[in-house]
């Protein structure tokens, strides 16, 4: 089964609301980066990515000063086949990750229903928890 | 360490909604909702409550008609410990799960952190959500 493993929140000073997830939390900053969507720190429980980020663009059409929940994003064995379920389903595929040494963050960006945007990928977030051995393999 | 173990969607929807998440990614119903605050569909991936409701209130202040991801939950050992540590850091408490007493499966309390950020603490978990791993010491006794 695929798994939610990422949650994106969209925030003015990603530095002061980080170091508040970690001091409430102990979560644990896992990555900082200033790319080329956004600056912000990528924070870990151990299993889930926690993404605390300044966008430089409106990815979900509520404006540039939209602070709130953004985005989340779901771990699959096969970006290839999610994507055809997902397009089959009425999804929108947005946009793919265009750098091929970013791995650990989305491959795939959709909007499903209402326009609730998320990411697919079949890499673990940084930090994050991989998906469960299959119980077949597991018990070879 | 606590974990986050609930992600809530605010859905025009919430059925149509939650039948593209469990036919896209094999998300397991697990519970209608039908409370004083939402209705909806429960979902599980296994480790996550993924709850997708139709809200009765405004509670982000963005407008009744506000559509998309609303507010995330962290399961903690100690409710009132967390509590307390939370407004220390500033967070704001803005309400507690009803009047009766703890209501398995749903959230327990709900802060405001930095931001206007909701988000709910718990210590009995969501429903379909995996518990808090067992410390060390006590698994390996």
């Amino acid at each position: 089964m695929a798994k939610l493993r990422h949650i994106a929140i969209a925030a003015k000073d990603p530095d002061a609301m980080a170091e508040f997830y970690c001091k409430a939390f102990d979560f644990k900053i896992v990555r900082s980066n200033d790319g080329p969507l956004a600056y912000g720190h990528h924070l870990s429980d151990g299993t889930i990515d926690l993404a605390i980020l300044r966008f430089k663009s409106d990815q979900i059409g509520k404006g540039m000063d939209y602070t709130g929940l953004h985005h989340f994003g779901i771990l699959v064995e096969n970006v290839d086949e999610a994507a055809k379920r997902v397009e089959a389903l009425g999804g929108t595929h947005y946009m793919d990750q265009t750098n091929p040494e970013r791995t650990g963050g989305f491959e795939v960006k959709f909007y499903g229903p209402e326009g609730v945007l998320f990411d697919v990928a079949e890499h673990p977030w940084t930090g994050t928890e991989p998906l469960p051995v299959p119980a077949k393999e597991a018990a070879e | 360490m606590p974990k986050l173990r609930h992600i809530a969607i605010a859905a025009e929807d919430p059925e149509a909604m939650a039948e593209f998440y469990k036919k896209a990614f094999d998300f397991v119903e697990v519970g209608r909702p039908n409370g004083v605050l939402a209705d909806g569909v429960f979902l599980s991936d296994g480790t996550l409550n993924m709850a997708i409701l139709k809200f009765k209130t405004d509670q982000l202040g963005k407008g009744m008609d506000y559509r998309g991801i609303h507010h995330f939950g962290v399961l903690v050992e100690d409710v009132e410990e967390f509590s307390k540590k939370l407004e220390s850091l500033g967070a704001r408490h803005y309400i507690d799960q009803g009047h009766g007493g703890h209501q398995a499966g749903y959230f327990e309390k709900k802060f405001y952190g930095p931001e206007g950020i909701l988000f709910d603490i718990a210590e009995h978990g969501w429903a379909g959500a995996e518990p808090l791993p067992a410390p060390v010491k006590e698994a390996a006794e």
